[in-house]
């Protein structure tokens, strides 16, 4: 039954990025669109003759920008997916623990000292997120740890708050403090896929892998912390190793993700809600099914945010917080009456 | 099988059991009873591995600190009080989370084994026809079945129980006991339970540890432990003129 519904989600998934690539202010036919990414892929001869420009704005601006969004957003959603077991909370996403945070202070500093490791080039921002993120995670848990030795979730999730503001704080001042990077500051914190091209996508391809592949291996161990920490423990799972090995993925994929995208928020939240409903509880489904939904779920956002008041952007960002607030609302107000 | 000697165990830096020694042989159903606060969970959660403890807990001669957790949950397991639902599994997919400690590989897969090992358990707790509910669904009674019915998917030597019947109706409370019961039966297990209620414990159980304020006051059968008059000592007041009371009227 989950087999017909996967290749369903599958299906849809690729229409949708498909008329991603469709969708933008110069009409370009959808054949002519397959042509150009088998002469690109397969060097296959183009049927008819095409303007440069349309091959360019094809391979060169829509797809690395479809392909960007879906990995981030698969990225953020596996990673929410993750958090969500681990907290035994599904209302709790990446940006609880401030990971989102340390790694959008950390792209501040580099986007401000305009910091660019020469051999790894594109990969440095994603690679100060990742690890400011998961510096961020570990300040977050030692304090907890000091604070409430049980490390109970209700303390992660306060303290995660309390570092988060902290950190939003901090990049405040190191905005207000160079302001001639005050735009480009703001502009990747709103949240963009635009102009990215394909060396972000190659980034952000790396960094989901070993993130995916990370997570994918624990899922039975995430099934058995949902019950929590004791029960996992005394059914055989080693809690705090595989709890920090979690935590580390989570923060590869999440760090990665704001580092080259900005902050985009909820649909950490939604795509696991959804992959949820469709698929049961079981994360051998809802890890990957979530993280094809969020990626769907994003690029969808990007459409929305580049066309409905072409040929203007809005932020991504807003769009997906325009679409999520409420239905967090109402996740959980649905929770409280039942 | 289990062999406690001078254990020592508590939460922040804090003893709360002190120096309590006591041994499980098969097939028996040990009750451990006493006043509220004395250490009850927490001398179950130090035989669980849960706490850090000082003194030995061995099994089968083995330390089980030096345990893997995967190799002890083989051995022991323990129904904790009601747990809290947040994600709606099914009852079936409960259930075989029981096999976890079982399974190996990079892809653990439940082998016809484990399928059939679930099958029983569901099966013997009444719940395979219900077996695509969801856990959210259930009452009380039920969810603690599906939880039993985990822990016997597991298949332990030894089950540890928190107050399993907390919250039960009496209906519900006999019948989890008595699944129990008949569990133990079965070749050389043993059961270690915390109960409140001592009819129970008179029912279940045929040794019995009396704690107070962390230390082992009494231990024995339990009419052994009332004779001794421990019961009056630890709880303040005389159950045994109480229970002769009660009964009384029940005869009226």
């Amino acid at each position: 039954m989950n087999k017909s519904k996967v290749i369903f989600t599958i299906a849809v998934t690729i229409i949708i990025m498909l008329s991603a690539v469709l969708i933008g202010t110069v009409d370009i036919k959808i054949s002519d669109i397959i042509n150009i990414i088998l002469y690109k892929l397969f060097n296959l001869p183009l049927v008819k003759e095409l303007k440069p420009n349309s091959i360019s704005i094809i391979w060169n601006l829509r797809l690395p920008r479809v392909f960007l969004a879906f990995l981030v957003g698969a990225a953020l959603s596996a990673s929410g997916t993750v958090i969500q077991s681990i907290l035994k909370n599904p209302l709790a996403s990446p940006y609880t623990l401030g990971v989102s945070s340390g790694s959008s202070f950390c792209a501040g500093l580099v986007i401000v000292f305009g910091i660019s490791i020469p051999i790894i080039g594109n990969i440095t921002l994603p690679l100060f997120g990742f690890i400011s993120g998961l510096v961020t995670v570990f300040a977050v848990i030692a304090f907890a740890k000091k604070v409430d030795e049980r490390l109970s979730n209700n303390t992660i999730i306060l303290v995660g708050m309390v570092f988060s503001l902290f950190i939003n704080a901090s990049l405040l001042i190191l905005t207000s403090l160079y302001r001639e990077n005050i735009e480009s500051i703001v502009l990747w914190q709103m949240g963009s896929f635009s102009l990215r091209g394909w060396g972000y996508v190659r980034a952000a391809l790396i960094f989901f892998i070993i993130g995916i592949i990370g997570v994918i291996k624990y899922t039975k161990e995430m099934d058995l912390l949902t019950f929590g920490e004791d029960e996992a423990k005394s059914n055989g799972v080693e809690t705090e190793k595989i709890k920090i090995r979690l935590m580390i993925y989570s923060s590869i994929l999440t760090g990665s993700a704001v580092a080259l995208s900005g902050i985009i928020g909820f649909v950490d939240l939604i795509a696991p809600h959804v992959a949820r409903k469709f698929f049961g509880s079981r994360h051998i489904y809802v890890l990957p099914m979530s993280a094809i939904f969020g990626g769907m779920l994003m690029v969808v956002s990007d459409i929305i945010a580049r066309t409905i008041i072409a040929p203007s952007e809005l932020p991504v960002s807003a769009v997906t917080a325009l679409i999520g607030a409420p239905f967090f609302a109402y996740i959980y107000f649905k929770k409280q009456v039942v | 099988m289990l062999n406690v000697s001078n254990l020592f165990c508590g939460y922040n830096n804090k003893d709360i059991i002190k120096d309590i020694s006591f041994e499980i042989e098969p097939g028996s159903n040990l009750c451990i009873i006493g006043p509220n606060g004395c250490g009850k969970s927490t001398l179950l959660k130090a035989l669980a591995n849960l706490i850090p403890y000082r003194g030995s807990i061995k099994i089968d001669g083995i330390e089980i600190s030096n345990i893997k957790r995967k190799t002890l949950a083989k051995k022991i397991a323990l129904l904790t009080q009601m747990n809290s639902i947040y994600f709606p599994y099914t009852i079936y997919e409960t259930v075989s989370l029981g096999r976890y400690c079982h399974m190996n590989g990079m892809v653990p897969r439940l082998s016809s084994i484990d399928k059939d090992i679930i099958y029983d358990s569901m099966e013997r707790l009444g719940l395979w026809g219900i077996r695509n509910t969801k856990i959210n669904q259930l009452s009380g009674g039920q969810l603690q079945r599906v939880f039993l019915a985990k822990i016997f998917a597991q298949d332990p030597k030894i089950i540890l129980l928190d107050e399993p019947t907390n919250h039960l109706d009496l209906k519900y409370q006999i019948e989890i006991l008595q699944y129990i019961n008949e569990w133990v039966k079965q070749n050389e297990r043993a059961v270690v339970a915390v109960l409140h209620d001592l009819n129970l414990v008179q029912l279940y159980g045929n040794k019995v540890i009396l704690l107070n304020d962390g230390k082992k006051h009494a231990y024995g059968t339990l009419k052994d432990v009332l004779i001794n008059n421990a019961l009056e000592e630890v709880y303040k007041i005389d159950i045994k003129k109480w229970m002769t009371e009660v009964l009384a009227k029940w005869q009226v």
